[in-house]
């Protein structure tokens, strides 16, 4: 009786975190996954099994950074595959990319990943600060930093003129090892 | 260019625009129906304990303070049912020598949990299973992926007598760290009684039939930290 009680209100936890798949699997769109639905379906598995973990307030941090680090996952996997080795610094060429406007697309490049992961997060998941660092595993403060100086060098990139930036046909960006 | 409008230009730029989705009833069932996190259910389980038989467990605590000091002396007396790190680590590195990994796998390192935690008699057997359980179904989805068909039908074979030879479903109502009796003599893992077993089954038809995706759900989800 006691377990059947146990699991009716686990399950009734988890559909909260479940009402949440359509965010993680726009979050895996918007980072370059090829097969976004599966990356959330298997997010929300992690976060059935790993319940107990999930943030009952806002459980979007905990998720997309469960999507981050399976995104990574499979860049990794996926690199192995085709032979390619991470150079002395430990960066390796990107597999995922997202088309976007190619000058901005430019400008986010230019951005160590994490600065753009901060931005990102803001931008385009709607998380507030505190909470996108929550997702990052860095405090607030640090992360209002990082957001600064993203916001600061990505102004003084658009702003260059045109001339000054490499051609970039192509429209890539570097969604890699936030 | 102010920051503001860099943030407005970046917001409009958003590749996917954020839409609500109807709710995948069935992806739903289908996560609910394997094992949750256990430890919901234990603290669940122990606080209703505790307001059922208060004094019970009162009068436990005080006889078990009196009487022993250290998890090692808990676990003699209540039998040999557990077992000390340096045992557990034992039996994981004897079950390999009775199980098979796939080509390309290697046994990951086992950390050693601390000296005065103790664990199930045969946890260490039970972790190696999990482990080539995991590597075979990875290494049957990269099959399918490259279209191997042999080694598809190499890691299915595997995974059928894993479950069949070494895998135990506990009964309905069994406590947390429940093991056969007897003991078997092969390395083993034990279930839940809440239908994870026939999840997993149920992925093996599916990825026998062509289709793995339940299947590669479960290798990334269970691999261990580590695993290439």
């Amino acid at each position: 009786m006691t377990d059947t009680i146990d699991r009716a209100a686990a399950e009734a936890r988890f559909r909260d975190v479940f009402s949440h798949l359509g965010h993680v699997a726009a979050y895996a769109r918007r980072r370059g996954s090829r097969d976004a639905d599966a990356i959330a379906a298997e997010v929300m598995t992690i976060a059935w099994r790993r319940l107990a973990d999930v943030p009952l307030d806002d459980p979007r941090p905990w998720l997309y950074a469960t999507a981050r680090n399976l995104l990574l996952a499979d860049a990794r996997r996926a690199r192995t595959a085709n032979g390619v080795v991470a150079d002395g610094n430990g960066v390796a060429p990107p597999p995922e990319v997202v088309e976007l406007d190619p000058r901005l697309a430019c400008a986010l490049r230019s951005l160590s990943p994490v600065d753009c992961e901060a931005l990102l997060l803001v931008a385009w998941e709607d998380l507030t600060p505190t909470k996108a660092a929550r997702s990052l595993g860095i405090s607030p403060t640090a992360f209002r930093v990082r957001l600064l100086r993203a916001r600061r060098r990505l102004r003084a990139k658009l702003d260059e003129p045109a001339h000054d930036r490499p051609s970039d046909t192509n429209a890539h960006l570097d969604l890699e090892a936030t | 260019m102010s920051t503001d409008s860099v943030m407005r230009r970046v917001r409009r730029a958003n590749p996917v625009p954020a839409t609500r989705a109807a709710p995948d009833e069935h992806l739903f069932a289908r996560i609910v129906s394997r094992p949750g996190d256990v430890r919901l259910a234990g603290r669940a389980t122990r606080s209703t304990r505790r307001r059922r038989r208060a004094s019970t467990l009162a009068i436990a605590v005080a006889v078990a303070a009196l009487l022993a000091s250290t998890a090692y002396a808990v676990s003699r007396l209540i039998g040999d049912d557990v077992v000390r790190p340096p045992v557990t680590r034992q039996e994981y590195l004897a079950a390999q020598a009775q199980l098979d990994l796939p080509p390309g796998y290697a046994w990951p390192h086992f950390n050693m949990p601390p000296a005065n935690s103790v664990t199930s008699r045969g946890g260490g057997g039970g972790r190696a299973v999990l482990i080539a359980q995991n590597a075979w179904e990875c290494y049957w989805v990269a099959a399918i992926r490259r279209g191997d068909a042999r080694a598809g039908e190499r890691a299915h074979a595997k995974l059928d007598a894993l479950l069949h030879d070494h895998v135990y479903v506990a009964p309905v109502g069994a406590p947390e760290g429940w093991t056969p009796t007897p003991l078997p003599a092969v390395p083993f893992a034990v279930y839940a009684h809440d239908g994870g077993l026939n999840w997993v089954r149920a992925s093996y038809a599916q990825a026998a039939a062509g289709n793995p995706r339940q299947l590669a759900q479960s290798c990334r989800a269970n691999a261990p930290s580590g695993t290439p």
